[in-house]
């Protein structure tokens, strides 16, 4: 008898065994279960890495994430220690220090009865370092013009410009602080609670239209969130309920922009102001609970949550123009209120040993309780528009039902299906109810215990009771248009996930295939049409006991079509969009036991592409320019034991990245645009890091005498 | 000691006693095949003599003894599986005694209750044991989730003999998911998306990957409260509204990564004008005829429509209900 076909023999036994109801295991009687030999964790413990990277170029995309974005050396220093006793522990873990995405981990506490924790981490968002602007910034919330500006009717006519860009990177920092703990009173019950602030601050871009004319600014983002989770858990062997409050509170620091046109502007309308995000906070309280029944494996689970959001930000004026004033706000400030509600419930059971059912049902709701009011509007500081309009608080309601069976057949072949509706309920749009329904099935078979197929397929239609034409009519919309994510439509889809996993062989592969359809055959202007195609493929190979290597592949091909009328009639152009985007990585790992040298490689590839074919009738077929992407990333990391305490590290990262995007354009490209110049993406990068690694404490496990 | 021939001849039953035998083991066997769980349950597995101590008589390689550098294998935490009184090594790979008794020569041990992809133990069985201690905090939400329909095994993704389990930090967590999920893996790669593949994002930063009752495993109740998580500015309420951003993220973002700035599900303006069909300039096809070189149009190049829309997740100025303020 081989031995895949024993073990094969042994899985089948094991699962009947372990599967078989009542099975009763002996009361283990561990009076003389001491130990004596376990090598109990204790005392202090720690490895800490000290050196340093050199980046070779300046780069603001690879750093965006690792904080590498400028050229130049920096410091590395990493660790991670344990201090524990029989009964405490204390964990840290530090990294990337001397880089902008540095961290800080504490974990510790008394072991099954309370625990806490305190973090730090940055996370830098690095967008351009080619941007420039000609705006100097007198306050957080104010732009100024440079001194000695000509104002001109379009970016052709500034004649200062050349002279009054000054370089502006354009990336923001988040910093994290988390402060956590919980607490077990008694075996059944434990507390807990966590308060997270985020701050954000850096430079982003926005944009400020004046007349028919706009520019890009340079915004200064200032953002705080403070979060707060906590509650209680009541827990047994066959029930939980846990109490749940959530808190999150933001602050934006710049609620408003303020800045000075370039163009020619009427008087009065040169400096202009914009609102930002707004104050604002969400409270919810959640009960969720669980409920195991003995028969037929039943587990019952549901939860309930209400909460409320708010928004009461002091209102800027209708606008800052002295020439027109503006009339007066109907409210100093929104007082806007959104309810929510949330509950579902689920339930799971098994009422024989090959089957298992499934019921869920989910139901969401938005309720906007904001109060309407007419507002005046003035367009874009120069227009008092004369009617009024009010504002409109959308709500939606929201559920989603799914019905689901598994039972498996002869061969272990495991059949399943299902049936999920969903419906949505709004008001103030086009589409007031809409339901989802879909049905799907499924088969997996593992007729090898290192053979898994799985086939999927399903259909789904999305039914609308009735598209309100005269909603879109009354903001101006063509009444043909169908809105996307409203309109009717078909999707049919199926996947395949295949995997080979010999037992005994160094080898395994899998492979998943996905393709979906759908169809929007109500449209006729809008999006009308969708196709889906991903495929991936994962080959490892474990060459030796301490040496893999491994392949993987990815392909996604979305294509979209799409219809527009210019004529403001049924449709007079296409839009084709083809969406790919390929993927290719492989890697090493060698970590012999005992071994000296360790040694990582990866690389990634991936090529996105973008083509876009529009054929109108007022301008002909068109194609623009593709779209291209092209990342090559590697990175190699290894590590060399110099004795059992001391080791010196290496890390090289590797990447090159280019960008083709016909709309990132220079400062004064377009007429009416001045935008900040951002390059399409195109630079090669290395970062070289070496340091050495000093492990403290004993490191080697070995049983006791 | 006696010859084989003797030991033959010494139990040599009578012919009667050799069909009395024989209709006993008949009986013997039926009983074995048709015996209810009630008799499983009248002959349990027995545990080993002396726990922990026993097992590492054969198994003491750096591997396995690495759970003592784990939470599980804490003394002083009375709910540990190496607590005080507690199963030891047994606690999750059952009870050893046969495993650790006599086996005739070349007769396999009887297995113990295995964990990986590797193991001849079925998830079912595995996750059985983890979940004998972790139904509170996990097992519960785990039952009827995806992954559980999935056949997922919790050591698929956990390693319990390790210091510090990759699927828990935060830089190695989205290496173990993609084993899986290899389609968002290749979205990760993509020009625009959550710095995942930095390893400054963890899959569990949106996902509850032990069962919600939420869609698609959301650690908040839905997508847009998911994201407000990292984007509570965008959450308003503000006076005017972008109803399909109020509604779904999701409806203009692919949150693992998409070809287009910002994640957009589709290049804009044409994003923009799957919705917006308004006379002028929203229903104008944007074609070649608007690059440099031709008549370069502001409705296609820089932020496209968000040139002058730019506050398209809604705006709280009184004067922003074209979102321009």
């Amino acid at each position: 008898m081989t031995t895949k076909t024993t073990r094969y023999i042994s899985k089948t036994a094991m699962s009947f065994a372990l599967l078989a109801p009542g099975l009763a295991l002996a009361q283990a009687d561990t009076s003389n279960w001491k130990c004596e030999s376990c090598p109990f964790d204790s005392g202090a413990r720690a490895a800490y890495e000290a050196g340093g990277t050199y980046v070779s170029d300046d780069a603001a995309r690879f750093g965006n994430g690792t904080g590498y974005d400028e050229k130049g050396g920096y410091a590395n220093l990493d660790g991670a220690g344990r201090l524990v006793s029989e009964e405490y522990l204390l964990d840290w873990t530090f990294a990337d220090l001397g880089a902008d995405s540095r961290m800080l981990q504490i974990d510790g506490g008394l072991q099954g009865k309370f625990g806490f924790h305190v973090g730090y981490r940055e996370l830098p968002y690095r967008r351009f370092d080619t941007t420039s602007t000609i705006f100097t910034q007198a306050a957080s919330d104010r732009l100024l013009l440079p001194s000695g500006w000509v104002p001109a009717g379009t970016t052709a006519g500034f004649t200062q410009l050349a002279t009054s860009l000054a370089p502006q990177n354009i990336g923001t920092d988040r910093q994290i602080v988390d402060l956590g703990a919980d607490w077990t009173p008694a075996s059944q019950f434990r507390l807990f609670a966590d308060f997270r602030r985020q701050t954000r601050d850096g430079i982003d871009i926005t944009s400020g239209p004046s007349y028919t004319q706009t520019s890009f600014l340079p915004r200064f983002i200032d953002f705080e969130t403070d979060q707060i989770d906590a509650g209680v858990q009541y827990a047994t062997e066959r029930a939980s309920l846990t109490l749940a409050y959530y808190g999150s509170f933001f602050t934006n620091n710049n609620p408003s922009l303020t800045w000075e046109t370039p163009y020619t502007a009427a008087p009065g309308a040169t400096t202009l102001r914009m609102a930002r995000e707004p104050d604002n906070d969400f409270q919810q309280v959640s009960l969720s609970g669980k409920y195991r029944f003995d028969a037929a494996d039943t587990i019952i689970a549901a939860s309930l949550a209400t909460g409320t959001g708010e928004q009461d930000q002091e209102f800027l004026p209708y606008t800052i123009n002295p020439d027109l004033g503006g009339n007066a706000l109907p409210v100093p400030s929104l007082g806007a209120e959104v309810d929510t509600m949330n509950y579902a419930l689920m339930l799971t059971s098994r009422p024989f040993d090959k089957a298992r059912i499934k019921f869920g049902y989910r139901y969401d709701e938005r309720d906007n309780t904001t109060p309407q009011y007419d507002w005046t509007r003035v367009i874009v500081d120069l227009f008092a528009l004369g009617e009024a309009e009010q504002n409109t608080p959308y709500s939606f309601e929201r559920s989603h039902l799914t019905l689901s069976g598994e039972l498996v057949t002869w061969k272990d072949i495991r059949i399943s299906g299902g049936y999920d509706r969903r419906t949505i309920k709004r008001d103030y749009q086009e589409v007031a109810e809409q339901t989802v329904d879909e049905g799907w099935g499924q088969m997996r078979w593992q007729p090898l215990a290192w053979f898994d197929f799985t086939l999927k397929g399903g259909a789904s239609e999305r039914d609308i009771d009735r598209y309100d034409e005269t909603v879109g009519i009354s903001l101006g919309q063509n009444p043909l248009m169908r809105k996307y994510y409203l309109a009717y439509r078909y999707r049919t889809y199926g996947e395949l996930v295949a995997s080979f996993t010999p037992v005994d062989s160094p080898l395994a592969f899998t492979t998943t295939v996905l393709m979906a359809d759908d169809n929007y055959s109500q449209s006729r202007l809008g999006l009308t049409d969708s196709e889906e195609l991903r495929v991936t493929a994962d080959l490892s190979w474990a060459i030796a006991e301490s040496t893999s290597v491994y392949f993987m592949i990815g392909h996604e091909a979305i294509d979209a079509l799409q219809t527009g009328s210019e004529q403001f009639s049924t449709y007079d152009w296409v839009a084709r969009h083809d969406d790919t985007f390929d993927h290719f990585g492989a890697g090493l790992r060698y970590a012999p036991v005992d071994g000296k040298l360790a040694l990582r490689f990866d690389y990634n590839r991936g090529d996105g592409n973008t083509s876009i074919f529009v054929d109108s009738l007022s301008g002909g077929p068109s194609d623009l320019p593709d779209l291209e992407s092209t990342l090559d990333s590697a990175r190699i990391e290894a590590s060399y034991a110099f004795s059992d305490r001391l080791e010196g590290t290496f890390d090289l990262r590797y990447e090159r990245f280019q960008l083709a995007d016909f709309a990132m354009v220079s400062e004064a490209t377009l007429p009416t645009v001045l935008t900040m110049g951002a390059d399409p993406y195109d630079y090669d990068v290395y970062a070289v890091g070496i340091g050495i690694r000093y492990r403290f404490g004993v490191e080697k496990l070995e049983l006791a005498d | 000691m006696f010859s084989k021939q003797t030991e033959r001849t010494r139990l040599q039953p009578a012919t009667e006693g050799r069909r009395l035998g024989r209709l006993l083991a008949l009986l013997a066997v039926l009983a074995t095949f048709t015996a209810s769980p009630v008799t499983a349950a009248d002959d349990p597995p027995e545990y080993s003599k002396e726990g922990a101590d026993t097992c590492f008589q054969c198994h003491d390689d750096q591997t396995v003894l690495a759970v003592f550098r784990t939470r599980h294998a804490v003394p002083g935490n009375p709910d540990s599986p190496f607590g005080h009184g507690q199963l030891q090594c047994e606690a999750c790979h059952g009870p050893g005694g046969a495993h650790a008794g006599r086996v005739r020569r070349g007769e396999e041990r009887p297995p113990m209750i295995q964990f990986g992809p590797d193991a001849v133990t079925p998830v079912e069985g595995q996750n059985a044991q983890c979940m004998n201690c972790h139904l509170a905090d996990t097992g519960f939400a785990w039952h009827g989730s995806s992954h559980d329909d999935n056949t997922v095994a919790c050591a698929d993704c956990h390693t319990a003999h390790i210091e510090r389990d990759p699927v828990l930090a935060k830089a190695t967590q989205s290496e173990v998911c993609f084993d899986c999920h290899q389609q968002q893996r290749t979205e990760s790669f993509k020009p625009y998306a959550h710095p995942v593949r930095q390893g400054k994002m963890a899959c569990t930063d949106c996902h509850n990957t032990h069962g919600e009752t939420t869609d698609r495993l959301l650690a908040r109740s839905d997508v847009n409260s998911t994201c407000y998580d990292c984007h509570a500015e965008l959450r308003g309420p503000y006076l005017w509204e972008h109803a399909p951003v109020a509604e779904d993220c999701a409806n203009c973002h692919n949150p693992h990564g998409s070809n287009q700035p910002g994640m957009l599900t589709m290049r804009a303006p044409m994003l923009c004008q799957s919705c917006h069909s308004q006379a002028g300039h929203p229903s104008l096809p944007q074609d070649a005829g608007g690059l440099p070189g031709n008549l370069p149009s502001q409705f296609l190049l820089g932020q496209s429509c968000m040139n002058c829309h730019e506050q398209v997740h809604g705006s709280n100025h009184p004067s922003g209900s074209r979102l321009m303020r």
